[in-house]
């Protein structure tokens, strides 16, 4: 009880106590802003990394899974999956509008069942903004006056010519693909040297047969229909989605006649006497293809779990089909994050986030000292007072108990006031980047090199309860020893004490 | 236990202090006994022991190792030097009571919280929250009987000197302990306000029948007590019993 009454009265009538709280607050707040920014930017990423690949995916490059659209019934009609699109995936050339070339990866997409599997109409970047906040209006964003025909031609991956009323393949290449889109200081993008959605570009693929040979190269212009940012720089950079089926003509991978084995040279001659060559003769049909088929798991199943059913899924899909599909042992069966690449880098990312959190909880070990070093001086000044205690009766741990109780109520008080302190900053983080970048010019978190326009401004309340509970813990550890020194302190030197 | 047992007994005490390299005695083999309901005055010059011998009566200080167990300080007949720690954290809350020539209040708190803290180690945090009330008006009144009624709620800083010494005993006493242990409880005080302290334990002594040993170096101080004993060099002389405190 005594304990309660005079750390009450030590934390409220001496400057020292509040000069360690504040300590602690800094620490606090200076540990949790710099994680709720890190793991907010990690979390942004494995989103990205989701939104762009879907929950699992079936994988069988270049030669690529035929009869997919059985794989996808049958995939569909399991309870834990949700949706599934087919994707062709190769590398192109592609021609730039300024005739630069460049080396992108081409998706073929079906538009909207690849929205239902990557939510891909969200990252449609030419769409008309729903509520525009008066930034927007500031800085004349041209999406404002943009009409839905962009996002509605984005998503369908087609263009429709306005003379003749013909709809065309088209391309949706990423918002950083290009180079002709600019981020500025506040991390707006904006189209700065061509409007890419009224452009062409020029697309050449390599068809390869199912041996692994190169075929003769095709080359094709289609119109640009939107541009999508993904978040993933890597993605949005070097990348670009066709339609799925204007990449499997250009590639050979369309659905086509299968005809019996001939002569090309061999000639017939018809009733007039007029010759022709011989014409294969049709037996079946040789299915279309794709690389990949993509999986979103039903709502509360991970992707692990899809993973799995996926593979039970292509086994029996194997089974049915025989030879002609790849072999259920060398079928590429993947969560998105197993996903090569992707694994590896946001590892990576995980790492860098561990290890700035230890590098900065090790600073905040300075309030340990910071705490101890006061305590310490404290205790020297109250001699006197713990001589009276125990003069009356208390007792050495009792002693010890007011100095580790005092070092708790530092550390809550400088444990709430740093959490109220970094969710005040973290939540506003982006309007105080803004006004840096205004006022001085200073670009602490360049898009650039951060990918994101906006810096992650949430503050995770289990992030924030263990950090506030690790200011609590620290100033506890830095009041032991004086609270030691204390409690083993000779009543009758403490009470002579000058 | 009868009457006759003296409530504090000192027997072939001793106690030596190492100052680096040296060894001070202080006390040399005292006895002395002090008699239940008894105002004894310890006399004796700066440095001459006085304190120390209060300091082992009070159990805050060990005498040096005793020679076997019938030498040491006793109170009612046990030995403290065979009480735990715990035992003796209890005797200097519930069997005797401090009061220190420079008063020792804690300033960060008021005249009340500083009466109530030796309540408050007594009873810990749930009993002194059961009995709150009941000790704040038992602090209250004997506040109030030592002059101070009016200065509960004052920082211990804001009090005169006299005022202060007061508090101490108001303090002292919380716990109704049978032994009051005074270490100069004057000798910060001008005669006047010093004369009120003395009169203030005669009142207490008188209503509350308490043992009371007080050290002091001012024989006329010591003159108030029914008993004197004088320390020189750490060697204890009794004296005649002053007729006129009787």
């Amino acid at each position: 009880m005594y304990q309660a009454l005079l750390t009450r009265r030590y934390l409220t009538s001496r400057v020292m106590p509040l000069l360690a709280a504040l300590a602690v607050m800094l620490c606090t707040a200076m540990v949790l802003i710099v994680w709720s920014v890190m793991s907010g930017f990690l979390g942004m990423l494995l989103d990205s990394g989701r939104t762009l690949m879907g929950d699992a995916a079936i994988t069988w490059p270049v030669a690529g899974i035929p009869y997919y659209e059985d794989l996808m019934d049958r995939l569909e009609a399991r309870p834990e999956i949700a949706a599934t699109t087919p994707t062709l995936e190769t590398l192109g050339l592609i021609g730039l509008p300024d005739g630069s070339p460049e080396i992108w990866t081409l998706i073929g997409v079906d538009g909207p069942s690849y929205d239902r599997v990557t939510s891909y109409a969200e990252t449609l970047w030419w769409k008309p903004i729903d509520k525009p906040l008066p930034k927007d209006r500031d800085r004349e964003d041209l999406r404002l006056r943009l009409s839905n025909q962009y996002y509605d031609e984005g998503l369908a991956l087609t263009e429709q010519d306005l003379e003749t009323g013909d709809e065309k393949a088209a391309v949706v290449p990423g918002i950083w693909a290009t180079g002709y889109n600019r981020r500025d200081i506040g991390g707006w993008t904006n189209a700065r040297f061509r409007f890419m959605p009224d452009a062409e570009l020029t697309i050449s693929v390599l068809p390869i047969s199912q041996r692994g040979a190169a075929i003769d190269v095709a080359a094709r212009r289609f119109p640009i229909a939107n541009e999508f940012q993904s978040g993933l720089y890597e993605v949005d950079a070097n990348t670009a989605l066709i339609r799925l089926d204007a990449l499997q003509e250009m590639l050979d991978m369309n659905a086509a006649d299968r005809v019996e084995a001939f002569d090309p040279f061999a000639v017939e001659i018809d009733e007039e006497g007029n010759e022709t060559f011989v014409q294969p003769k049709a037996v079946g049909v040789e299915p279309a293809r794709v690389t990949t088929v993509m999986i979103r798991a039903a709502d509360g199943v991970t992707p692990q779990v899809a993973r799995d059913v996926a593979e039970d899924v292509y086994e029996e899909f194997a089974a049915v089909q025989g030879m002609e599909v790849p072999d259920p042992q060398f079928v590429r069966i993947y969560t998105w994050e197993q996903r090569d690449g992707v694994r590896t880098f946001i590892a990576a990312v995980k790492k860098e986030l561990a290890l700035t959190v230890a590098l900065f909880g090790f600073i905040s070990l300075t309030a340990v000292f910071l705490v101890f070093a006061i305590f310490w001086s404290m205790v020297s000044d109250k001699i006197k007072d713990i001589g009276i205690l125990r003069a009356m009766g208390a007792s050495k741990p009792g002693v010890a108990w007011i100095f580790i109780r005092y070092g708790a109520a530092i550390g809550v008080v400088g444990s709430i006031l740093g959490g109220l302190a970094a969710w005040l900053i973290v939540s506003n983080i982006n309007p105080i980047h803004d006004w840096l970048g205004t006022a001085f010019g200073l670009t602490v978190w360049d898009p650039e090199i951060y990918y994101f326009p906006q810096i992650p401004n949430k503050v995770d309340p289990i992030a924030a309860l263990l950090v506030m509970g690790g200011g609590v813990l620290f100033s506890v550890i830095g009041a032991i020893a004086p609270a030691i020194k204390a409690a083993r302190m000779d009543p009758v030197r403490s009470l002579r004490f000058e | 236990m009868t009457s006759e047992t003296p409530i504090l007994e000192a027997r072939n005490v001793s106690r030596t202090y190492r100052m680096g390299r040296v060894d001070v005695p202080v006390l040399k083999g005292v006895d002395l006994t002090v008699a239940p309901g008894e105002f004894l005055a310890v006399l004796g010059a700066s440095g001459s022991g006085k304190s120390t011998m209060l300091h082992l009566l009070g159990g805050l200080d060990r005498p040096d190792r005793p020679a076997n167990g019938t030498e040491g300080v006793f109170f009612r007949g046990r030995n403290l030097s065979g009480m735990s720690s715990s035992e003796i954290n209890t005797y200097r809350n519930l069997q005797v009571g401090f009061v220190f020539q420079f008063y020792h209040l804690l300033p960060e708190l008021d005249v009340l919280e500083n009466v109530l803290i030796g309540g408050m180690i007594r009873h810990g945090r749930f009993g002194f929250g059961r009995r709150k009330s009941e000790l704040h008006d038992a602090a209250a009144e004997l506040l109030k009987s030592l002059g101070l009624g009016h200065r509960l709620r004052h920082k211990a800083t804001a009090l005169s000197g006299g005022e202060r010494q007061r508090v101490a005993i108001a303090r002292a006493l919380i716990n109704h302990p049978p032994a009051l242990l005074a270490d100069e409880p004057t000798g910060n005080l001008d005669r006047e306000t010093g004369m009120r302290i003395l009169d203030a334990m005669a009142t207490i002594r008188e209503q509350m029948n308490q043992t009371i040993v007080m050290v002091t170096h001012d024989p006329s101080i010591a003159e108030r007590a029914d008993r004197i004993v004088r320390l020189t060099d750490g060697v204890l002389v009794t004296e005649a019993l002053e007729a006129s405190n009787t």
